[in-house]
């Protein structure tokens, strides 16, 4: 993959490492000619010299046609400028914006960022995951979270235990994906037979998601003796 | 109810002129800056409103300047990024009728093609004027 990174410091440098030892073509480029020397040197790679918001520079690097672009300054909106320009004027497959202000992380991705990194974003987004499912819960969003994957343990008092999918009554808003069951993963299908302990990975969409946490928990009402 | 509403970002020179000058022909003013200070550039006469914000903030942008009941904004602020991160908010997200912009940066303009937002660029109008002045007109020029 050809990948451009654009500003940053030492999560620059981080990603760089992490990229070059998987063989991308890297271009770098830092506005910042003494951290952009300290890049150049602890990689062995060059680096571009220039505001990457600026089209010539973009040009100067030969971003043509790249398969990322990551924009890492601490200037979001110098950061919308530059993923705008790697789009829309050198065909940049997908662009992605790390922003300081966590409101603009909706916000760049209606304007045509494809990813926008946020650390305060994402630590809301995990504490509020954390906080509303019970902790053997684990919930992660795509897509810009049109997509919520869940897993879930079943426990043996759980109604869905021992059927197999296709008579389970499964209702559409939920797609029971793949289930690990020690030591093996297995694609479900219509005759997989659900067991005690099993760990389902489930996909919705969020409107059902609790929906579909609570139809797969469904427990057996205990028959008063 | 017709809309008679002008926001300006931007209260340096330019900015501060344009909201006086909106504002002297009855048209109601919002003028915003993030440093209040630059409201001294506004005329004594100005009868709008100042608002101290970062207008890259849609916020500020719809509850403190109440941008969706104009029919034009003006954006002047001295960065090019800003300024165009601004006039794509108003186009693509608030629908703002007429969006006017001013770039230094020439190439910056392409970032706003297929769009209405127009764009003031000093750069070409100094060229223009250069060439008025020494008498010599370069559209003509480049296209013969």
């Amino acid at each position: 993959m050809k990948i451009v990174i654009a500003n940053g410091t030492h999560e620059a440098d981080f990603i760089i490492k992490k990229f070059k030892k998987d063989k991308h073509k890297l271009i770098v480029i830092n506005s910042d000619k003494d951290f952009g020397n300290y890049i150049s040197s602890s990689n062995r790679l060059p680096v571009i010299f220039g505001d990457p918001s600026k089209a010539y520079v973009l040009e100067d690097a030969e971003a043509w046609d790249a398969d990322v672009f990551i924009a890492l300054s601490t200037n979001d909106i110098d950061n919308y400028v530059a993923c705008i320009t790697a789009k829309k004027l050198f065909n940049i497959k997908r662009v992605v914006s790390v922003v300081r202000n966590p409101k603009r992380v909706d916000l760049f991705k209606t304007l045509g960022i494809d990813s926008v990194i946020c650390s305060t974003y994402l630590l809301g987004e995990s504490i509020k995951n954390e906080s509303i499912i019970e902790d053997f819960i684990k919930t992660i969003s795509i897509e810009n979270e049109k997509i919520v994957i869940t897993e879930l343990i079943i426990e043996k008092q759980c109604l869905i235990v021992n059927q197999k999918i296709r008579n389970a009554n499964i209702p559409q808003y939920l797609n029971i994906s793949c289930i690990y069951r020690e030591p093996e993963v297995i694609i479900a299908n219509g005759d997989t037979i659900i067991l005690p302990n099993d760990k389902l990975v489930i996909a919705t969409t969020p409107e059902h998601h609790l929906e579909a946490i609570e139809f797969i928990q469904r427990k057996e009402i205990p028959h008063a003796s | 109810m017709k809309k008679n509403k002008s926001v300006i970002i931007g209260s340096g020179r330019l900015g501060a002129s344009i909201a006086a000058m909106l504002s002297d022909i009855g048209n109601d003013v919002v003028i915003i800056d993030k440093d209040d200070t630059s409201f001294r550039k506004l005329a004594d006469t100005f009868g709008g409103y100042d608002v101290i914000g970062d207008a890259t903030d849609l916020s500020i942008l719809e509850n403190e300047a109440l941008i969706k009941e104009a029919k034009e904004v003006i954006i002047t602020t001295d960065s090019d990024n800003v300024n165009l991160f601004i006039a794509h908010l108003c186009f693509y997200i608030i629908d703002v009728p007429n969006i006017y912009v001013r770039l230094s940066d020439v190439d910056k303009g392409k970032l706003i093609k297929n769009t209405t937002i127009q764009a003031i660029y000093p750069f070409i109008l100094s060229i223009d004027e250069f060439m008025n002045m020494r008498g010599l007109n370069h559209h003509e020029n480049s296209h013969s």
